[in-house]
This record gives C-alpha cells, structure tokens and sequence, in this order.
C-alpha cells in the first residue's frame, strides 16, 4: 500500500501547529502566573484590574483549551486525515479553501474570545465562557471544520475509515451538540433595545443552568481533552513506533463503550448539590464504568509497544507518548473515584479538582501534542528534528513539572477538605476559613514551580521545533516510522 | 484539637481514595510497560493498513474484558435495584447527622463546668470571632472590640469615652464622652463590679437611660448589673454590634446557647486572667 | 456490522449522534419543570442588585468562591442553611462555582456588611490577614452598567415571565422609576460606607460599581 503519486499539503496543518505552540507558551505562562498569585497574592496588582487571579482565570482555561489544545488537534487531523484517508488537499481546492478559511477565522476568533474576556466581557459559565457574537462565530468556524473534514472523506480512496478517523467524527459531532445547547442565550438588545448589545442572558436558571452546563463542561473534557486526543495516540504511536495496532476488537469496543457512556456522567459535577438524588447517582454510577472504556484505549496503546523496550529507552517522542498514555490511566481512575460520593463530598471544591484537572491536560494533552509536532516537523520541513538530546530533556523536566504539580495538589486538597470538615473535641468547627487558605502557601509555591518547569520545556520545545524548520540538512525521503534526529 | 481527622468516614475513603489511585495506575501501567521489555508482539494481522499502521486481530485481554463486564452488571444492579430499595436521600442523610450530633452535643455539654466551657469557648472563638477580633481577642489594632479589656472596668471605661451603638436597644445610642477623669474611672469600678457597694454620684448620669438599679429599664438599654457576664455577651452575639471593622451581625441561630455560654466563658477569661 | 459503518461515514455519524444523544436527553429533561420553581419568598434581583451580579460575573468572583452550601454540618455550621434547588429560580446564569480558594458565599449576606465589605474589597488583608484575595480597587471608581441591567430584568420579565412588577414581587417599572429606585437604594448603601470618591458620585447620580456589588451581596442569604 504505497501512496505512490500522492503529495499531501501540510499547509493548513503546519498553521495549526505554529499556533498550538504559541498558544501552549501564552495560556500555560498565564497559568504559572496565576498559580504564583495564590502564592504570592501581592501580583495581583501588577497589570491592574487585567492582572487580577480571576480575571487571567478563564483566560488560562480557554486558552489551552481552545487555543492549546484545539490547534493541536486540528494540526494532527488536517495531517491524519489525508494520510489515513489517502486524500491531498492539494487535489481540491475547494477542501483546501475551507480548511484556510477555517484557519483564519478560528485564529480571528481566539483573537477576540482573548481580548473580551480580558475586558471581563464573560458569561461566567466555566469553559464557555464567550458571549453570543462568539458563539456564533463559534458555529461558523466548527461548520467550516465540518465541511473540510467530511470533504475529505468524501474524497477519499481509502475505503475503510481509520480509528483516528472515528475519533475525530465524534469529536465533531459531539462538541457541535453540547455547544449549541449549553450556549442558548437571549441577547437582551434584541428584545429592549437597551445596553449592550452583546449581552444575553441564559435560557436557563438555577438548577437547570447548572444541570445543562455540568452536562456540558463533562462532555467538553470528553470531547476536547479526551476523544480527539485519542485521535491522535492512535496514529503517531503506531506509526513512530512502526508497530501494528494491539487489537481491533480492542480499539472497537473501547470507541462504541466511550460515546455511550461518557454522556451519562455528568452527574458527578454536581453530587450533594440541588439536582434530584437519582442523577447525582447516575453520574456516580456511570464515571465508574467509564474506567474501562477509557483504559481500553490506553492498554491497547502500551500493548501495542510489547516487546518494544529499545525504543522507550532510545526515543523521546515514544516516551512522550507512553507516559501520555500512563497519564491517561491515571486521571481516568482518578475522576471516576472523585466520583464516589462519599469521596466527592470531601474533594469537590477543593484543590485536588485543579490536581485530576492538570493530571489530564499536562500529562495527557499537553504530552500528546507536543509529540505530535515533534512527530510531523521531519515530514513538514524534510528536516531531521534539530535535537534528541533537547528532546530527553524536555520530557524529563516536563515530567517533574508534572509530578510537583499533582503531588501537591493532591495534598493541599485533601488538606483542605479535612480541615473544612474538622471539629474539635467538642464537636465545634476546628479552622476558620483562613486557617485553611493559609496552610496551603507551600503547597501553592510547589505547583507554580512545577508549573515553570512545564513551561520551560515548552520553550525547548519551540527552540527544537525552529532549529528544525532552519537546519539545511535535507532528508532525502521521507521517514516511514520512527523521526530522525540530531544528537 | 484534630485527632477525631481520621474517624471520619470520608476523611478514611479520601485518603484511600487517593492510595488507589496511585497504586492501581503505577500497577497496571506498570504491568503493561514490563511487558514492552519482557513480551514480543504477536498476533494476525488484519488485511487493511493506513499510512502504514497495521492492525492485530488479538483478542481482548481477558481482565480488561471481563471488569467492564463486571461494572455493567454492578451499575444495572445498583441502578435499578440497590439505590431504589436502598431509598436513599441526601437531605435524609444530613437530618440523621445533625440530629445525633445535637443528641450527642446537648446531653454531654449540658451542666459542663466552667473550665470546660473555657476550653470549648477558645475553639470557637478561634473560628468564628478570631476574623475580626484577632487570635489573642485584642482586636487588631481597633478594627473590632478589644475583648481583652472587654466586661472589665477598663471596658467600660472605654464605652463612657467612645460611646456605644449597634446593639439596636430602643435608646439606640449611648453618646461618647458622658463621663471624664476620676468620674468616669469610678462609675467605671462600680458597673464592673456588678454594681456592688455604694453607687458613685455621678452614676445618675447613666441611671437616664440604664435606670438607677443598672438593668437598663425594662429593655430600653442594656442591663449593666449583667456587664461582663457570658449572659451579656450571648445578648451582643444575638443582637450584633457596629464598630471600624463593619458591623458585627447577630450570631442568632448560628451559635446554639451552651455554645454562646462558652464563648462569653472564654472571653471573660481574657480579660479578667490577671 | 461495525466494519460495515467503517466504510459508510455517512452512517457511521448517524450511529454516533445517536449514541451520544440519548444519554442527554435522559439526564436533562425528567426534572426541567420542576427545578425551577421558586421556593416561596425568593424575589427576583432588584435593578443595582442585578448590575451588582454582573460586576461579580465581569470580575469572575466564582473562579474562588462557590454558591452552593452543601448538606453536611460542617458545611451549615459555617455558613448557614443548606441551599435549595428554588432559591435560584431567578438565577440566569446560576453562579455555584467548581472551587472554593475563598469561602461559600450564598449566605454571606447574614453575616457580612456593607461596611465589611467595604474595606474588605479595598483591600482584603487589612480585615483578614493572610487572605489571598485580590484587591479591587477599580470598582471603586468605575461605574456600574445599570442600562444593561435594566436591559436583562425587562428580558427576563417578557420573555421567561419572570414575576417582575407583580403584587408582592420586585418591582422593576419603567427604565426611569427603576433608574431612580437604584440611586435611592444606591444612596443607603453608600450611607454606610466612607470612600469619598464613592459618596460623592453617588451623590452626582452615578452608581459605582462596588455600590452595586455591595447590594448584590447584601442580597445573598
Ligand atoms: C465581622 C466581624 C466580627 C465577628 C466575626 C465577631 N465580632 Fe465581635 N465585634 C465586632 C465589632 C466590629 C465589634 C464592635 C467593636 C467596637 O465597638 O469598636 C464587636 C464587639 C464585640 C463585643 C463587645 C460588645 C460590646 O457590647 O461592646 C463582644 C463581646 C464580641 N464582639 C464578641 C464576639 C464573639 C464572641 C464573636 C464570635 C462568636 C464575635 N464577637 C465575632 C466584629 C466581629
Ligand atoms: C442616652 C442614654 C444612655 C446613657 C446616659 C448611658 N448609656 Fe450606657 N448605653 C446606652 C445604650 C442605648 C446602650 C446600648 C448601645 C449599643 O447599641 O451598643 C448602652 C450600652 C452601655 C454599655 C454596654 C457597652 C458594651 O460593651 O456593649 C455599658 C457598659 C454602658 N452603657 C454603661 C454606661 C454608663 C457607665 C453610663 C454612664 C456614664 C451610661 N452607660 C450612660 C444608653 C445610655
Ligand atoms: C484568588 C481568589 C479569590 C478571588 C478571585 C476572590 N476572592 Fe473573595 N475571598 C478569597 C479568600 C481566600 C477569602 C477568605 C479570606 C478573606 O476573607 O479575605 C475570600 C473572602 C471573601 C468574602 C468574605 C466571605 C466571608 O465569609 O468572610 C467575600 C464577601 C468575598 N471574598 C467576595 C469576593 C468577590 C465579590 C470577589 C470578586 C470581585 C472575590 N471575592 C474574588 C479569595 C478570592
Ligand atoms: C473516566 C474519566 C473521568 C471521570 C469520570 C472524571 C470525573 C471527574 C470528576 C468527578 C470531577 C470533579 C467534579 C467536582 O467535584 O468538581 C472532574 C473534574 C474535571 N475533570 Fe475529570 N474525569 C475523567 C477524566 C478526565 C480527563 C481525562 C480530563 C482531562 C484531560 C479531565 C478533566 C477534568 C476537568 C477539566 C475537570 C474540572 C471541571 C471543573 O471546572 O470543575 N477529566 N472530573
Ligand atoms: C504550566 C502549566 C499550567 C499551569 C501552571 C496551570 C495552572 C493552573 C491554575 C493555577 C489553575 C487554577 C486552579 C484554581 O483555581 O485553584 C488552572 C486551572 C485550569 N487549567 Fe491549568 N495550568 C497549566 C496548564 C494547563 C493545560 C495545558 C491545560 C489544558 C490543556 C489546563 C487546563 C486548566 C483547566 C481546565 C483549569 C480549570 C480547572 C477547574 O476549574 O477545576 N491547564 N491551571
Ligand atoms: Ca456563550
Ligand atoms: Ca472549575
Ligand atoms: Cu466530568
């Protein structure tokens, strides 16, 4: 099955990719930032009312999420798509056009969904955050990706659609869904004629806002941070690696039993809260489930390296990628045990959420993509990646940015969540409020430290990714498998 | 002050909580990258192959297959039949819980002696009065009452120069500075003590609104023959009060009466110690 | 027959919208209606109570506090009551946050003032030490927008029949009964407070925004 004759167009991807890197250096620096403000609360006041903790806030979250993490993926699938598909952008303009235009218009819309909310113009609503005109530019951008991708599966001669391929299908099917029912809103200009026009307010109150929303902000994750990162492991693993996939019926049973039942867990956002007692308990009961659909993906990865020791050892990218997968595991046990009632009641509000948080985005997203540009810059430039040992080092300070992270997360949340519920021996409260913002200062200090040491890598990683762009050493042929590197 | 931490059942499932999850993940990961070393990857593969990635027709490993398995049933079981019949409701949950401890908390405390409800008093103190008054009541440089003076004739001499307000006793305010010098200090000595012994002349000044016997009146003013009592205090903690700070709110209904009775304990102590 | 949705993309999309919309379906409507009756004597946001809110969602005071007193004792010893599913009837958006940096804040007006509060969003620490909060000096001088908060009440009132100007209920009126109404009650809270630059625009007619986000909070028990 050689793609003879076939040349593929990196353009679009190439796009997205300078733009993940931009992207994972500006939202995870704003994380740092505000990581080392709960430490040290007096940088609050150095940008003003624009420098404040809860203003960079949702900031940082939309952009690693649909900055970061979003280009990522969209350089990942505009590469994916033709080579598992056997489509080039190049024979159809028309597809190409689309996917530019989704290109520029998305970066447009990061451009403005950046600059609104750093002017507080917010909904409040944890990651969708953006105001009606946004939504709608929203729409446009995902009906645009939509066309591009569904275009070149029309086009494609591969008969039979590749695991990456479903993953990515889902991906769009299932954030058009969640987006557009969690952001019905009723902008108030068009019914008074008053105020600003691009305020709106929710179709939803209270208790059903929250219900819709957690419905969504559950699947969001699903969709963003998990199912198209999936994607992703299912191609560059494989194929850096030159290993066969584990298992088919793996790979089937582990896709069909993740949409069917990542929906029903959004439930476990809201334990003891006001929804009725029977939803909280199916949200329980349907996170632990979903261990297994989730390991399944992840098992069928680290099986698929059986027998494949030389390779962890020798190359970074292949340790990326397994570690990414062991994250994976990780915060898929995590999240449904944070599940648990009993288990909910003392970890919900506390800071071992933002712990499960970062064990899935740093070490599963953020390993992912940073694999993947590295895994595509050979085959964008014809260029050998300018350093392995760069690489190694990235890996293993990102590594301990990772472990510092979760470590004393998990610690100052159980810490904290105790000492709300201490009482003396009297039976009276133990701590007032402050005690329990106080302790947390060292823990605090650690995390943005670690936080540092991620975001030094990125910064090797971007030097890797430029060195390589700019060294005039040609390949002569493209590398079937595993990415060449310099010393 | 913490040592009931891990009798309790969520604290013990947390914690546990967390032990699994680090164990379980390193485990079974752990297993699966041994076998990158020790296995060789066999198996049929399947016709079809993208960009070169191929595909094994393996079966699926048996503990992944039949755990998933195991979770369906449990969830189907629990779903339709364990949580029915279990009839469980949060608000029910939560009622049980404060019921025994109220049962618990009353019967115990009930005739605690003064030592005791000291004690009890500083812990509650620490949370709930702490924020505004200071860890040692001293009320941090004037933002609220300096309870270390606070129900001695130094308090009240403080009042008779600053005046009060916030309590909302129909008088409403007692104006600053009714008193001054040796005056003031006496009248201060005699509400301290309980109004005991011969009342100063100058005590005519405040008997316009306390009455001449102190107790306020009927309500129209404070009862002065109960200044400085846990009794005084549980009435400031039920009417608020309004100083630099912000004002003080009522405490109604947050604090039960043994816990008011302990507080007011442990802030006379403060300033009556020496 | 999975092998055969693999070659149909067309069929395949189908097969996993459907997958994934069920479940929805399932969790959100059983209970719609009634989640979001009122319980008896929660009134619907007065015009600066509203344009406080929109301060507290512009600064995004729920990235650290929740509104959300679950039922556990310790939770209703330390801030009161635990909430009910009708007290935020009239909330749009709801406001229960994911993580408590701060305290809960949906009794907070039992035992906070306005003066409190004053200080507090002056400067945190100067009434709590050690607190982490940040100061919010801006809202001291910058105007809160009424327009639009009279914009959102009339909207909420026509188009989801919310019991604006009914017997008994917030009374909300024309843009200009409703624009004084929010300068008298404007004027009490900035009666108890002692920022001058605060007290004088009050008295030119102008509503800062922490005047607003002081009747917001006050309004929460
Ligand atoms: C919100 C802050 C705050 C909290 C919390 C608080 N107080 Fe106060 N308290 C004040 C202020 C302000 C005053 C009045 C200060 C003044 O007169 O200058 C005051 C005054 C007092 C007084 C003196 C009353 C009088 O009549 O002079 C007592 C006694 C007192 N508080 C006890 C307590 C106790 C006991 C608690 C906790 C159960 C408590 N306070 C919690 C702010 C607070
Ligand atoms: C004009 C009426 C009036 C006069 C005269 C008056 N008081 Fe008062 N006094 C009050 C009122 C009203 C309060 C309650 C004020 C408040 O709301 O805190 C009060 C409160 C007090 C308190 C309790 C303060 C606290 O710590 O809570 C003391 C002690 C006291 N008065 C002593 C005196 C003494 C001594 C004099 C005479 C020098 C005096 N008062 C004269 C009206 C008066
Ligand atoms: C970085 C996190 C953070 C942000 C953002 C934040 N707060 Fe706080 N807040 C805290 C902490 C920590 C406390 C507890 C210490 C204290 O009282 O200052 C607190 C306490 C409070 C309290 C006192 C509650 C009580 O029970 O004593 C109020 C009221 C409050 N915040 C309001 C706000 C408002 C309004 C905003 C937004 C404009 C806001 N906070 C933003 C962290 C934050
Ligand atoms: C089996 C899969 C998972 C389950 C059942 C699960 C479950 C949970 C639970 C119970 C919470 C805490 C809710 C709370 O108490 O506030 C949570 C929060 C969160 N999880 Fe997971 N989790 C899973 C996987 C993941 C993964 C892989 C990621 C990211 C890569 C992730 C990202 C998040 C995020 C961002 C939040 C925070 C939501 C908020 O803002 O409150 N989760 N998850
Ligand atoms: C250098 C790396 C990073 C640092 C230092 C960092 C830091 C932070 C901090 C301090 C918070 C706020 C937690 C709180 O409120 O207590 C946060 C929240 C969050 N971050 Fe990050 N972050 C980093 C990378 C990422 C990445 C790569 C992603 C996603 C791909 C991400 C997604 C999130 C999300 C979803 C939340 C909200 C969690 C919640 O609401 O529970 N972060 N981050
Ligand atoms: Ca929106
Ligand atoms: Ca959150
Ligand atoms: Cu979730």
């Amino acid at each position: 099955m050689q793609n003879a004759g076939l040349e593929y167009d990196y353009t679009v991807s190439k796009w997205f990719a300078y733009l993940a890197i931009i992207f994972g250096i500006v939202g995870m620096s704003i994380g740092t930032y505000i990581a080392f403000e709960l430490a040290f609360p007096g940088m609050n006041e150095w940008f003003g009312q624009y420098g404040t903790f809860s203003r960079l806030r949702p900031i940082h979250t939309n952009v690693v999420a649909f900055g970061f993490t979003l280009s990522g993926i969209w350089a990942a699938m505009y590469y994916i798509a033709q080579r598992t598909l056997k489509v080039s952008l190049k024979e159809n303009s028309f597809v190409h056009g689309l996917a530019k235009a989704h290109f520029w218009l998305y970066l447009l819309l990061a451009a403005l969904m950046v600059t609104t909310e750093l002017m507080g113009i917010t909904t409040s609503k944890e990651y969708a955050e953006m105001e009606w005109p946004l939504d709608v530019l929203t729409v446009v951008v995902w009906v645009l990706f939509g066309m591009a991708m569904f275009g070149m599966i029309g086009m494609r001669r591969e008969k039979t659609l590749y695991i990456s391929m479903w993953y990515f299908i889902a991906f769009f099917l299932g954030v058009a869904m969640l987006y557009l029912f969690n952001n019905m809103e009723v902008p108030t200009y068009f019914v008074t004629g008053m105020g600003k026009w691009y305020h709106s307010v929710s179709m939803y109150s209270g208790t059903n806002d929250a219900l819709v929303q957690w419905w969504y902000g559950h699947n969001a994750v699903a969709f963003v941070f998990t199912v198209p990162i999936v994607a992703m492991i299912y191609y560059y693993l494989p194929k850096e690696s030159g290993q066969p996939v584990f298992s088919y019926k793996l790979s089937l049973l582990s896709f069909w039993g993740l949409m069917f039942v990542y929906l029903w867990a959004g439930g476990h956002h809201l334990i003891y809260s006001t929804v009725p007692d029977w939803m909280q308990t199916m949200g329980s009961v349907f996170s632990v489930i979903l261990i297994l659909p989730s390991w399944g993906s992840a098992i069928n990865m680290l099986l698929t390296m059986k027998g494949e020791w030389n390779q962890l050892k020798e190359s970074p990218l292949i340790k990326f990628m397994v570690l990414a997968s062991t994250f994976y595991m990780l915060s898929t046990l995590e999240g449904p045990i944070q599940a648990i009632k009993s288990v909910n009641a003392l970890a919900h509000f506390t800071d071992w959420i933002p712990g499960h948080v970062h064990d899935g985005t740093l070490g599963w997203v953020g390993f992912m993509v940073i694999a993947a540009i590295l895994h595509m810059a050979p085959r964008y430039f014809k260029r050998e990646i300018y350093s392995r040992k760069l690489m190694e080092m990235q890996f293993w300070l990102q590594t301990t940015g990772i472990v510092l992270y979760f470590s004393s997360m998990w610690i100052a949340g159980i810490t904290q969540g105790m000492m709300w519920r201490a009482v003396d021996q009297y039976g009276n409260l133990a701590y007032s409020f402050i005690d329990t913002v106080t302790v947390l200062h060292p823990y605090y200090t650690i995390r943005a430290i670690g936080g540092l040491l991620y975001v030094t890598g990125l910064f090797m990683w971007a030097y890797n990714f430029y060195k390589t762009m700019q060294s005039d050493k040609v390949l002569e042929k493209e590398p079937a498998f595993a990415s060449p590197m310099g010393a | 002050m913490n040592s009931n931490i891990f009798q309790d059942n969520i604290n013990q499932l947390a914690l546990l909580a967390a032990v699994i999850i680090f164990f379980l993940t390193v485990f079974v990961a752990g297993k699966y990258i041994k076998q990158m070393k020790t296995d060789k990857s066999t198996g049929e593969l399947a016709d079809e192959n993208w960009d070169g990635i191929g595909e094994y027709k393996n079966e699926l490993p048996s503990g992944w297959a039949y755990t998933f398995l195991g979770t369906m049933i449990w969830g189907l079981w629990y779903w339709t039949m364990g949580y029915p019949v279990d009839a469980y409701s949060q608000i029910g949950e939560y009622n049980e819980e404060v019921a025994a401890h109220t049962a618990m908390f009353e019967s115990k405390w009930a005739d605690a002696d003064d030592q005791t409800l000291q004690e009890m008093g500083e812990g509650i103190f620490l949370v709930q009065c702490a924020p505004c008054h200071g860890i040692a009541g001293d009320g941090m440089g004037g933002k609220a009452a300096d309870l270390t003076v606070w129900g001695s004739a130094a308090g009240v001499l403080a009042t008779i120069q600053n005046g009060s307000k916030g309590l909302g006793y129909p008088m409403g305010e007692m104006p600053a500075g009714m008193l001054s010098g040796d005056a003031a200090k006496k009248v201060a000595e005699y509400v301290a003590n309980g109004m005991k012994g011969e009342m100063p002349a100058e005590f005519g000044v405040c008997a316009g609104c306390h009455g001449m016997d102190g107790k306020g009146m009927g309500g129209m003013a404070p009862d002065l023959t109960k200044y400085g009592s846990p009794a005084f205090v549980a009435d400031v903690l039920e009417r608020g009060k309004k100083g630099y700070i912000g004002k003080m709110v009522s405490f109604k209904g947050r604090l039960t009466p043994i816990q008011e009775k302990a507080v007011g304990a442990y802030i006379l102590s403060l300033s009556r110690s020496e | 027959m999975f092998h055969w949705l693999e070659q149909r993309p067309f069929f395949f999309s189908v097969g996993v919208f459907l997958v994934i919309a069920f479940a929805g379906l399932i969790e959100i409507v059983p209970d719609f209606a009634q989640a979001s009756r009122p319980v008896a004597g929660t009134q619907p946001y007065t015009l600066l109570q509203l344009a406080g809110r929109h301060v507290y969602i512009k600064d995004s005071c729920n990235a650290c506090h929740s509104q959300l007193i679950r039922p556990f004792k310790s939770e209703t010893d330390r801030y009161g009551p635990y909430s009910l599913s009708g007290e935020y009837a009239y909330d749009r958006p709801f406001l229960w946050g994911s993580k408590r940096t701060g305290p809960d804040l949906h009794r907070v007006g039992e035992y906070r003032t306005t003066d409190w509060h004053e200080n507090h969003m002056w400067e945190p620490t100067s009434v709590v030490p050690g607190s982490i909060m940040p100061a919010y000096k801006h809202m001291f001088t910058q105007n809160a927008d009424l327009e639009t908060a009279y914009a959102e009440a009339l909207t909420v009132k026509k188009v989801f029949n919310v019991p604006y100007d009914q017997p008994g209920f917030t009374k909300l009126g024309s843009w200009e009964e409703a624009k004084k109404q929010a300068l008298e009650d404007a004027k009490k809270i900035a009666a108890d407070m002692k920022n001058k630059d605060v007290k004088e625009a009050v008295e030119r007619g102008e509503i800062p925004e922490i005047v607003a986000l002081i009747a917001y909070l006050n309004s929460l028990r």
